[in-house]
């Protein structure tokens, strides 16, 4: 049902939704629309039946218009956060003129309130090369092998955890986990170039 | 023994270069067959038996380096099997030349699992996306060249500034503690 509402990527909200909006009114309190919002942000609740039956019954409202609604308030927000507005006059101008002054009032400032979560939010869950979520170390000393009886050579054991996509992270995020051995010398050669990387960065932190 | 015995000085301590180059580029089979066979033709001694010979003395230093054995106790060896005095005490002192440049290279040799040959890397700035307009976040991508087995594994990977500082400060810290043990 809702496919019929599909977005079209980070295009300007229109009139039809602002519409949708206005069902807004019928909610009894301002947490029930500030909740509201904060979940039709979240990409994943887009589209879902329990958000849907949720707003059914906290509005009295039918399936076809809490759809709407969520869909309206979810291009609405994405958009501003698309757009990085971070006023409440740029945030005002984007409403039409005829649209219910409190209620437009009331979305401004939840939004303004969320706007800087939200777009961390956004950034974090942006699509990646598989990212860097921790790592973990060791160093052994090798004590024997097959040619010498003894010696004590120092070696590191380097773990990164590495997770595929954020943007595709449902619940379970898939997380590999590489471990990687390095003796001395490949250790100095990759500080040299992390060296490297970080002078650079600070000659362009300088600039 | 008796046959290395019968060698002159001097031909023994050629055979003698000819084994310790050996061992220090074990990789390099022909050049150590050609020049065995060079110098079975030079000494009028035939090669299959030259070849027996060269691989029971081969044993000698790699159970020396296997058991970290000294000059010394090289050249006991070699005597306790019947090589002539003169003889055990050139090739103790060739060991004693060569010992710790073949045990840099046995270790550096030593078994690695999933060893990191190379890294790679890029950083820049995310401009924008689908999600946010202007976003002006810097990355970084790392792309590291692993050894498994006989094959290259390629590993992607992208950190954030934090992350990147908070890297390189672990791998200060490996270093460090690298360094205590070397």
């Amino acid at each position: 049902m809702i496919e019929s509402h599909e977005r079209v990527k980070m295009a300007a909200v229109t009139e039809e939704q602002f519409a949708a909006l206005q069902i807004l009114l019928k909610a009894s309190s301002k947490d029930v629309v500030r909740q509201l919002c904060q979940d039709c942000f979240s990409s994943s609740t887009r589209g879902s039946s329990k958000l849907i039956d949720s707003t059914r019954s906290n509005l009295s409202v039918t399936s076809e218009e809490a759809a709407q609604l969520i869909c309206s308030l979810h291009n609405l927000t994405r958009h501003i956060v698309y757009r990085g507005l971070s006023s409440a006059e740029e945030i005002l101008s984007l409403f039409p003129e005829n649209f219910h002054q409190s209620l437009k009032n009331l979305l401004t400032k939840i939004i303004l309130e969320n706007v800087s979560v939200w777009r961390s939010e956004a950034q974090s869950s942006q699509i990646s090369l598989p990212r860097l979520v921790d790592m973990d170390w060791r160093v052994d000393i090798k004590t024997s092998s097959d040619s010498i009886g003894r010696m004590a050579v120092p070696t590191c054991l380097l773990q990164l955890k590495i997770q595929e996509d954020a943007a595709l992270r449902g619940d379970n995020p898939v997380i590999s986990a590489v471990t990687v051995e390095l003796n001395k010398e490949t250790l100095d050669t990759m500080l040299d170039g992390l060296g490297r990387i970080r002078d650079q960065l600070s000659a362009v932190a300088n600039k | 023994m008796q046959s290395l015995n019968q060698l002159r000085a001097e031909q023994f301590s050629a055979l003698t270069d000819v084994v310790f180059r050996f061992l220090m580029e074990p990789k390099e089979v022909e050049r150590f067959l050609t020049q065995l066979s060079e110098f079975a033709t030079m000494n009028e001694i035939s090669l299959g038996p030259l070849k027996n010979i060269i691989k029971s003395i081969l044993l000698i230093p790699n159970g020396a380096l296997k058991r970290n054995l000294s000059s010394e106790q090289v050249r006991a060896d070699f005597i306790a099997l019947g090589l002539s005095e003169e003889k055990a005490s050139y090739f103790a002192e060739q060991w004693k030349l060569n010992s710790p440049t073949l045990t840099r290279l046995a270790i550096g040799q030593t078994l690695m699992i999933n060893q990191l040959i190379d890294m790679e890397w890029k950083f820049g700035v995310t401009a924008g996306s689908s999600e946010l307009e202007k976003v002006g976040s810097i990355f970084l991508q790392l792309k590291l060249v692993v050894k498994k087995g006989s094959q290259m594994d390629h590993i992607y990977v992208e950190l954030t500034l934090p992350q990147f500082y908070s890297f390189l400060h672990e791998m200060g810290r490996v270093k460090t503690s690298l360094e205590c043990f070397s």
